[in-house]
């Protein structure tokens, strides 16, 4: 009687070859839940960043401020906030580098790029040269921004304009809309984001431009009671 | 016939697993690999579904700062092109029943409703009257 001392070569190679099948088979598996799993995590990141983003922004936009200073040409005083659909420029107070003092902030929409951000301080001169020298920042890399400011009527009623300028209003409009448009064709009217920011300065009692001299060119807008907790 | 002393020792029989024991052993990998495929399922969902609610919070916060901008008599232009919430303004809150001065304004309740699942937002807010009473 033989007596068998081991597998046999084809045995080897069936079970080598069944082995290595599992193993890839294994492998294809477990490589394809971690790539869904890398994809979910940094959408789900991504979704986070841009909340934040957008909550920062309109705690900035509600925070605005009516700064003014002086024109060095012709020596009058105008409020810094200026808008179009794609572009808007306002002073704070509010900073995301918890800096002191006030805070000027630029946005910008490209249809490629996204909402940029740029940022500077807003001493008591006007900060436009300080803005286009600071670096632009990436806030918002998947929406395109686009923006409307509202105003009142004279006969009371409430409308959104395309663009806004406080050098020619000498004021700030009473809400700032903005509505993010994903780039992605694939994106429909669901994925749309607003933000819509009340300027608080509008119904702050005291706060007013600073025009030298001329007392009251402002606002008009009686002040309306707060509501805690918006 | 003399049976051999040492039988026990020469192994004439091909030792392995038995089917049954493979069948178990199978088993108990397929339920530990399966329970952690559904738990990587189960986290996507989760990812997903975070990301989904904290798209849907940012529309709802849009909304009600909306309807907190209408507080007014007038009209506020509508600004916010989505169907899927809409504002309900309800009768504005009884008066005091005892005034020491003119009242320019009334609290009125609103509610942002989410059409897809029903769900409530309440709050109030101040309602400027034309006419003070």
């Amino acid at each position: 009687m033989k007596r068998q001392s081991g597998f046999t070569l084809i045995e080897v190679i069936l079970s080598l070859a069944l082995t290595a099948m599992l193993l890839s088979l294994l492998s294809t598996g477990m490589y394809s839940v971690m790539n869904d799993w890398e994809n979910d995590t940094k959408a789900l990141d991504e979704t986070l960043d841009e909340t934040v983003a957008i909550l920062q922004l309109e705690r900035a936009l509600q925070g605005a401020f009516p700064h003014s200073f002086r024109d060095e040409e012709s020596l009058s005083r105008f409020v810094y906030f200026e808008g179009d659909s794609e572009v808007l420029t306002w002073v704070s107070t509010v900073s995301p580098q918890r800096s002191g003092g006030l805070t000027a902030w630029y946005l910008e929409s490209d249809d490629q790029d996204g909402v940029s951000l740029r940022l500077a301080g807003a001493m008591s001169d006007n900060p436009t040269s300080r803005l286009e020298n600071a670096e632009p920042r990436i806030l918002l890399p998947n929406y395109t921004a686009t923006f409307s400011y509202l105003y009142e009527e004279l006969d009371f009623s409430k409308q959104w304009s395309d663009d806004w300028s406080a050098r020619a209003l000498f004021t700030l409009p009473l809400a700032v809309h903005v509505r993010l448009t994903p780039i992605d064709p694939d994106a429909d009217r669901e994925d749309e984001l607003d933000i819509i920011a009340r300027i608080r300065a509008n119904t702050h009692r005291s706060l007013r431009p600073a025009f030298g001299g001329s007392p009251s060119v402002g606002t008009g807008f009686s002040p309306s009671p707060q509501l805690g907790g918006q | 016939m003399i049976k051999p002393r040492n039988f026990i020792a020469i192994p004439n029989r091909q030792s392995g697993f038995t089917l049954l024991e493979v069948i178990v052993a199978l088993t108990i990998t397929a339920m530990v690999l399966g329970s952690l495929f559904s738990l990587a399922a189960g986290s996507k969902q989760l990812a997903f579904r975070s990301d989904q609610s904290l798209h849907r919070a940012i529309q709802a916060r849009a909304v009600v700062n909306f309807a907190l901008l209408e507080d007014e008599y007038s009209e506020v232009e509508q600004a916010i092109d989505n169907d899927r919430f809409s504002i309900r303004a309800e009768q504005p809150l009884d008066p005091v029943p005892r005034k020491t001065e003119a009242l320019a304004y009334k609290l009125q309740d609103y509610a942002v409703i989410d059409e897809r699942n029903d769900e409530r937002i309440e709050g109030t807010r101040w309602l400027r009257l034309e006419l003070a009473e």
